[in-house]
């Protein structure tokens, strides 16, 4: 075998090259590294937002999204009475009303300083039914007040600042006055603003609210949904909300797919770009390789000596990729139709990434080293 | 001679290829022994054959028919992976422009065949200094082709084929690219080679100064030798 420096000297032969190959080939794997983070981070958080313990009480049809669902506003009070073993916090049921509500938000005077906004109308009983929703600074809100998740300027697209607590916004024609921020880690409600029910329900001018959600603790599912079909006067239906997040997450499927097509279409032309380069690279050496033949060398041991340098100028790309999606990917936030999650350049999406690089570096590699060692060795010693 | 002591014996070798559907034979039938400790030069015009007899002598390439033992081997039979093995521990190859690897010393571009071997860094490290010394390049090691002249280059060239003390060398125009005064030092040398250390020489070389410097003198014309200028060895 060919000792290893003489692979890692060869990669430094025309520095130029070495350049294109490795910016080449860093671009395509931090390419990679993104399509997964996002894909994962947008998995991540619709199937963190939906607890199995949670029942979803909503209008019958409107099991695709909540925000077109209206119930009486009754339903609460009747559920909590008919089903019993949900669950109780110091002796109140984790029954929680709630108006999901898709609107304009306006944070100043000027023309452009309105947003569209996912809001949720709640009770403090939002909080039994929600424990991973904790207030990190201010309080929850009352009357005339709204708190904002710790996204919902990124998926705004406003500063932080603007989002302060203190701070008045308009939701409609209604001034509300920010009381708190809260954090519900890896969630849709991280980009959600929360207002008082009532202050809602007044704002979207509706004596409804959107569903009613539930907490179990000895009752099942069962229980819930055989109270939805007792009251057919009610229209209700009942959905757990990890499946009603899972549809979510479905719907969001064929996103996820063109993400990857499209990574895909820019790495087999990245292959083929890679290819030609290293067609290139290769062609100026079949003279050397032919003399190491002749030298003793088998053709085996030099394409690995070949491999072993696309493999150490794929690691650098790695690397490249690697510092480029640790220093300016890691912990953006991405907004989407009902949410914003982060990216998380996570070891797992690294791993991915190196080993993505790595394959890529073997079918670019083989068939330029196969064209460089395949010449019949009296003609091989004559080239140019 | 009988041909049993030969080191390089040929019978009825022949050398066939095709350019596009038309056979081209530059070797026909040809027999030929070369005692051991012979220097060689074969001449002849271009397209002789002369060259493609050196590939077939050194298993660069391998004959269409016949036989042809080197050191008692018939390389004709083996096969590409096995001639490749044979190559690295029997024959050293001078090429016309040197072909040493530009990205390596001296010292390494001689390590190379040495590192096919079982050897251990302080044994290739002594043989590498011992095979520069005899080229007169000791002080030159660290050097990068690019940093040495066409002389110089050549006698590493030479240093990198003795190295592994092979029996055989062949060398493909060594002179070729060479001044005067460089080729003369590297004529010298390959004679050294074979008084004082017993190798055997086949060299292919144009230039009649450079094949006065061999013992034995073979013309190649159209695939068939001509004339046979020495005692010492002949076409059978």
């Amino acid at each position: 075998m060919l000792p290893l420096s003489y692979a890692v000297r060869n990669l430094f032969r025309v520095p130029a090259r070495l350049l294109q190959i490795v910016l080449g080939g860093g671009l395509v794997i931090l390419l990679l590294m993104l399509a997964a983070a996002l894909s994962e981070g947008m998995d991540g958080v619709l199937r963190s937002s939906g607890s199995e313990k949670n029942i979803i009480v909503l209008g019958t049809g409107s099991e695709e999204s909540v925000e077109r669902s209206e119930i009486k506003a009754s339903v609460p009070s009747e559920l909590e009475a008919a089903v019993s073993g949900l669950e109780e916090v110091l002796g109140r049921v984790a029954v929680s009303p709630e108006i999901h509500y898709n609107g304009l938000l306006t944070l100043g005077d000027g023309p452009g300083d309105s947003r569209q906004a996912l809001f949720r109308g709640v009770t403090p009983a939002a909080l039994l039914v929600h424990p991973e929703v904790r207030l990190v600074e201010g309080t929850f809100p009352r009357a005339g007040e709204i708190m904002v998740g710790r996204l919902a300027a990124h998926r705004l697209g406003v500063g932080e600042a603007a989002l302060k607590p203190g701070t008045q916004v308009k939701v409609g024609s209604t001034t509300l006055r920010i009381s708190g921020i809260f954090q519900a880690p890896g969630t849709v409600m991280e980009a959600e603003l929360w207002a008082d029910l009532n202050d809602l329900r007044a704002i979207g001018q509706r004596d409804t609210i959107s569903c009613v959600v539930v907490r179990l603790d000895s009752a099942t599912f069962d229980d819930v949904e055989v109270f939805t079909l007792q009251r057919l006067d009610l229209e209700l239906a009942a959905i757990r909300e990890s499946d009603y997040y899972a549809k979510l997450a479905a719907f969001y499927t064929p996103l996820r797919i063109m993400t990857w097509v499209t990574a895909g279409l820019v790495v087999a032309g990245a292959v083929f770009g890679g290819m030609n380069t290293l067609y290139a690279a290769f062609a100026s050496r079949v003279r050397e390789m032919a003399t190491l033949q002749a030298v003793g060398y088998s053709r085996k041991a030099l394409a690995f000596s070949l491999l072993q340098e696309s493999l150490l100028a794929s690691l650098l790309g790695s690397l490249f990729a690697a510092v480029i999606a640790l220093a300016f990917a890691d912990g953006l936030s991405v907004p989407f139709s009902i949410g914003t999650f982060l990216l998380r350049i996570t070891p797992g999406i690294l791993g991915l990434g190196v080993l993505g690089g790595l394959t890529l570096a073997i079918i670019g590699t083989l068939p330029p080293a196969w064209t460089c060692l395949r010449p019949e060795l009296p003609a091989a010693l004559r080239s140019a | 001679m009988s041909s049993y002591e030969s080191f390089i014996r040929c019978r009825g070798v022949t050398k066939t290829y095709h350019k596009g559907n038309t056979p081209v034979t530059p070797l026909s039938a040809l027999d030929l022994d070369v005692p051991r400790g012979t220097f060689l030069a074969l001449m002849g015009p271009s397209g002789s054959g002369k060259t493609t007899l050196l590939n077939l002598i050194a298993g660069i390439d391998s004959p269409t028919s016949g036989s042809l033992h080197v050191g008692g081997v018939d390389i004709a039979k083996l096969k590409r992976g096995q001639l490749t093995k044979w190559r690295a521990s029997h024959v050293g190859y001078i090429f016309q422009l040197y072909h040493l690897v530009p990205i390596l010393s001296a010292f390494e571009n001689v390590e190379l065949p040495l590192l096919l071997a079982p050897l251990s860094r302080k044994e290739r490290h002594r043989q590498v200094q011992v095979a520069l010394e005899l080229v007169g390049l000791g002080d030159r090691s660290d050097h990068r082709p690019s940093e040495l002249s066409g002389g110089q280059e050549q006698r590493v060239a030479i240093a990198r084929a003795i190295v592994a003390n092979p029996a055989l060398l062949v060398a493909d125009e060594p002179t070729g690219d060479l001044d005067r005064e460089s080729a003369t030092q590297i004529l010298n040398l390959l004679r050294e080679l074979v008084r004082e250390h017993g190798k055997t020489i086949v060299m292919v070389t144009h230039d009649p100064r450079a094949a006065a410097a061999a013992d034995t003198v073979l013309h190649l014309e159209k695939g068939r030798l001509v004339e046979a200028a020495d005692l010492n060895m002949q076409a059978a």
